[in-house]
């Protein structure tokens, strides 16, 4: 099948040709729209920065707002005081597509947060084919126990991040320091919740660890780094959504939207620049949470997007989770900037040949407006498969070279004709990153998909479709998955000494070699051993849980056609985890204070993972 | 003085309980010359002997030190230069070494100092508005904010070189200094601490800023981010919050601050003058309070394995705290005549020394280590464990451990 991933957008309700007379019905609005910044407040309204983003119309959607994915609940930690909550569905709020952009009004901010977790949510939908669902738990008398919580101003501190405990995400707004010519004030208070990154970052944390519980266990450096960068990419990857901003980039950076600054609106000569049109400002589509890495001081450096070049060795040397992964989204958009390239290719040599201008700052408008429209595209599909490359990865553990055999097979699975290359892009970009494929033969496509598992598994019977946990099917099928990990334990790499459990079961899509879309399921099997101490010769020393499993894609009648395994037997994966902990406590200043606690995850780690 | 040429490097360790005090004489052509690496303790740490100490080495050196070294600001390192400068400023001192940080004239290092006694100023505010009840509880961060603070009068005087006109000098990684303090044969290259903009990044203090919400000492709190109008009075009209949830958010709101003061306490150990003294063929390792970070830049040079090869003596780091010597350092370390000392004790942190890591170093120097509160006092003190028989090379004094290594 050819790549055209257009899929037609679902409309509320038909248009019936309607017969003459009838009293015409009032069509309900499938979108609402709401006002938002398209980066954070300091761009204020320069380079498309006031936006409006298109979120699915909900008619009661309470003050709050209380929605169907999220309930916004404003109670600040530190005044212990509530705000009031906006109510979207008033009628001057809905007239004007939403509140005007505003640092000092709480209900902008509410709605902001509001239509950004949304908008990714919607994303994930969209690129996954199913309804979300957030981490399984909460207090089941809670009347909001299926929705995330979201609190835009919880506390003081230069911090926002996801609680898994809460099942809610936490904004925090703090003082600005001081630092020369920055776009902060000093003491202005900056709100981590109206920077557009920040807000979808901690958002995909959330939808990742709804589709991925052990994700969140620190296993290895890899891990938590997989985390930050997952949902760096999913952040950066929504800016390319931003029809204004993107445009404005694409003008000012002659089509090269990964230039790290833009043509100033006015040459300088050959002068020093004299007035600030005349500077280069840093193009903001490849740029991470601004403001807040202003405010943060000598850290923003960290967060630049494509921070780390081809042929780098930071893979054997970067620990700090949040800039490790920064590797692993420089690959990913290292790939997406070769594709758009490749696939603007021959506008810019038809325009080339017409005569037109390509200089920067002064690109013809039809030429921009396409690019642009290739931009777009290209970004939403790298979006749909890094997101649909979770379901093929493994339960537990995750590394980088995981995720790459990941993204490949499960393109290959959607489409099977790739003629833009994008596999070998990322692939390659991979490759030149030091982010070797886990146990694959060679770098070859073909090697790099998962492969076929052993013969001789019969299908797994008992599975049925299910819609949640107030379906009868729904235990069965858990019931039938156990009972076949238990059966098939050695070809599917499970251990065969111990329970396993089916952690989740959920629809998947795919495309067929005819070109059928075909319904297939994803299942988590996961094993554990418990109290396993850290060092194996003290049997005193803190324990931890370690966990293996096996991932299972299998078709509608239960034939697997993946197993993707971390094996709880894999004595080297063991090791290496014990040496990850022991050089994580050594690296907390806490540690040598106080004796070390009887569980490992009772050190801080909670301080590494948590936080933009 | 005019004994036999001596033909041996000592290294004495003086007991002066949770602090470093070390006295290095190297036998010069021109006769002893002796380097002070150190001079402190810490007030919940100590075990009454320092000023004797400090009248030891007026003795043993005749009044004369080639070089003096403050590794870090914290009170365990520098508070006897301050408590003592009547008696320093009787000495002839050549030079005086302080890391780069502490540098007035370099305004990254004062930017940062800057940074760090706001923070540390936040910190004593935060403990100062506690009940007892709760000091008692955040008794081990407490010592860290008493380390912290207070060093003023010891660094005024390691910056006005005593007031006897020794050359006071600033350090970072990478330099090389030949003939130190005059002392001809004598080489150090500094390791640590390194001045670059990805180090610096880690020595700040860390962003979270919620001891803002920390009553002031009025009582007064944060100012409110949004105007009054935008409060609801009362709690959320259909959805109230849990006891829980409101618990949880509280918790992170007022979140007591022990992370930033053992952070603050790491980064500032992480400020360490990490000196490498080779001579005669001899290697000595003095690296202050260096942890993690700091150990981290060097180790990852391209020749971290041969200048751990080579080292003779170590002086063990933080007190032989669990994040102060890496185990890719102690694997690497010295050949078959490395020494080890460390100074110790098991007040005020129960966690410091970290059992595992001397064990290694034992191992490591095949028992040539001696911890400093293995000596016995006639003072009350924490006692560490007893030495059966004193490794080759050691000797012991009233408040002191000697070690020798021939050249």
């Amino acid at each position: 099948m050819q790549r055209s991933r257009a899929r037609s957008r679902r409309v509320g309700a038909a248009i019936v040709a309607s017969p003459q007379l009838a009293a015409p019905v009032p069509r309900i609005l499938p979108e609402r729209p709401l006002k938002v910044y398209a980066f954070d407040p300091t761009l204020g309204r320069s380079l498309g920065n006031h936006m409006t983003v298109r979120i699915p119309y909900e008619p009661d959607l309470k003050p709050g707002p209380i929605g169907k994915y999220i309930a916004v609940i404003d109670y600040d930690g530190v005044q212990k005081k509530y705000y009031r909550p906006v109510n979207l569905n008033e009628a001057s709020v809905l007239l004007s597509g939403g509140i005007d952009p505003s640092e000092s009004n709480p209900q902008f901010h509410q709605q902001m947060v509001y239509a950004v977790v949304n908008e990714t949510v919607r994303r994930f939908e969209f690129a996954l084919g199913r309804r979300i669902r957030w981490r399984r738990g909460g207090d089941p008398k809670d009347p909001l126990r299926q929705k995330l919580k979201v609190f835009p101003h919880a506390i003081a501190a230069a911090n926002a991040f996801y609680d898994r405990e809460m099942r809610a995400l936490l904004f925090g707004y703090f003082a600005a320091e001081s630092a020369d010519f920055s776009v902060n004030l000093p003491g202005q208070l900056v709100f981590t919740c109206l920077s557009h990154d920040v807000v979808a970052h901690e958002a995909t944390h959330a939808l990742v660890d709804g589709l991925r519980e052990h994700f969140t266990e620190p296993t290895s450096l890899d891990t938590p780094a997989f985390h930050e960068a997952f949902a760096d990419i999913i952040a950066l990857f929504q800016h390319f959504s931003y029809k204004e901003a993107l445009l404005e980039t694409i003008q000012r950076s002659g089509g090269f939207i990964h230039a790290p600054q833009l043509a100033p609106e006015t040459s300088p000569g050959n002068r020093t620049p004299l007035v600030q049109t005349e500077l280069t400002p840093t193009n903001p589509m490849v740029e991470l949470a601004r403001q807040f890495g202003e405010a943060m001081g000598p850290r923003k450096a960290l967060r630049a997007a494509l921070g780390t070049p081809p042929e780098s060795l930071d893979i054997d040397v970067v620990t700090e989770p949040h800039v490790r992964g920064s590797i692993l989204v420089a690959a990913i958009f290292d790939a997406f900037f070769t594709i758009y390239i490749r696939r603007t290719r021959d506008l810019l040599r038809i325009a080339r040949a017409g005569g037109l201008s390509l200089t920067a700052g002064d690109l013809n408008s039809d030429l921009a407006n396409r690019l642009a429209g290739e931009a777009t595209k290209t970004a939403q599909h790298f979006q749909n498969i890094c997101i649909r490359a979770l379901d093929y990865c493994p339960p537990v553990d995750i590394q980088f070279g995981d995720f790459l055999r990941a993204l490949i097979t499960a393109d290959t699975d959607l489409v099977q004709e790739d003629p833009f290359g994008y596999r070998a892009a990322i692939a390659e970009a991979f490759r030149l990153r030091g982010i070797r494929p886990v146990n694959a033969a060679s770098w070859s496509e073909e090697s790099l998909c998962w492969p076929d598992p052993e013969g001789g598994i019969s299908p797994c019977q008992g599975l049925q479709p299910q819609r949640g946990a107030a379906d009868p099917s729904f235990r069965g099928s858990y019931i039938a998955l156990s009972k076949f990990g238990k059966a098939n334990a050695a070809a599917l790499g499970l251990s065969q000494e111990t329970k396993v459990q089916a952690f989740s079961f959920r629809p998947v899509h795919r495309v067929g070699p005819d070109g059928q879309l075909r319904l297939g399921y994803v299942a988590e099997l996961v094993q554990k051993r418990d109290k396993v101490p850290l060092d194996p010769q003290d049997a005193k020393s803190p324990t931890f849980t370690f966990h293996g499993g096996s991932t299972l894609l299998l078709d509608a009648d239960g034939t697997v056609r993946y197993a993707i395994a971390k094996g709880l037997d894999d004595e080297k994966r063991l090791a290496a985890q014990r040496g990850y902990y022991e050089r994580l406590a050594t690296s907390m200043a806490a540690t040598a204070y106080r004796e070390p606690p009887e569980e490992i995850f009772e050190l801080p780690f909670a301080a590494i993972h948590r936080g933009f | 003085m005019a004994k036999d040429k001596p033909t041996s490097i000592r290294v004495r360790m003086y007991r002066v309980g949770f602090g470093d005090c070390f006295l290095v004489t190297f036998p010069a052509p021109s006769g002893p010359e002796h380097v002070l690496v150190d001079c402190g303790v810490h007030e919940r740490g100590d075990v009454g002997t320092i000023q004797k100490a400090v009248e030891n080495i007026a003795e043993v050196t005749d009044r004369k030190l080639a070089l003096v070294i403050a590794t870090h600001a914290h009170q365990d390192h520098v508070s006897g230069f301050g408590k003592f400068a009547a008696q320093f400023r009787k000495f002839r001192i050549g030079e005086v070494w302080m890391p780069w940080t502490e540098d007035r004239q370099n305004p990254k290092a004062v930017k940062l100092k800057q940074k760090h006694r706001a923070a540390i100023a936040r910190l004593q505010m935060y403990f100062a508005s506690l009940p007892p009840s709760a000091e008692q509880r955040a008794g081990d961060v407490l010592q860290a904010i008493n380390n912290l603070a207070g060093n003023e009068p010891a660094l005024e005087q390691l910056h006005a070189g005593f007031g006897v006109g020794a050359k006071v000098r600033f350090w970072k990684a990478g330099s090389f200094a030949s003939a130190p303090g005059d002392i001809i044969g004598l080489d150090a290259r500094i390791l640590g601490p390194p001045d670059d903009p990805d180090f610096l990044a880690r020595m700040d203090p860390p962003p979270s800023q919620h001891y803002l919400t920390a009553k002031t000492g009025d009582g007064a709190q944060a100012p409110p981010p949004f105007a009054a109008k935008w409060i609801q009075e009362g709690a959320f009209p259909e959805y109230p919050l849990s006891k829980g949830e409101l618990a949880s958010i509280q918790k992170y709101a007022e979140e007591p601050p022990d992370a930033l003061a053992f952070a603050l306490d790491q980064a500032i150990n992480n400020t360490s003058l990490v000196a490498l003294f080779s001579f005669g063929g001899k290697y000595l390792l003095f690296p202050g309070d260096a942890q993690y970070g700091n150990w981290q830049y060097w180790l990852q040079g391209q020749d971290s394995n041969r200048i751990l090869s080579e080292i003779d003596f170590l002086k063990v780091s933080h007190h032989g705290s669990l994040n102060a010597t890496p185990k890719q350092a102690i694997d690497n370390m010295g050949g078959a005549s490395l020494a080890a000392m460390v100074s110790t004790q098991n007040k005020p942190w129960p966690s410091i020394p970290r059992l595992p890591l001397l064990e290694a170093i034992r191992k490591r120097t095949r028992n040539r280590m001696v911890r400093s509160d293995s000596l016995q006092l006639k003072e009350p003190a924490p006692k560490g464990p007893a030495i059966d028989r004193m490794p080759a090379g050691f000797t012991q004094g009233d408040m002191w451990f000697d070690y020798s290594i021939p050249i």
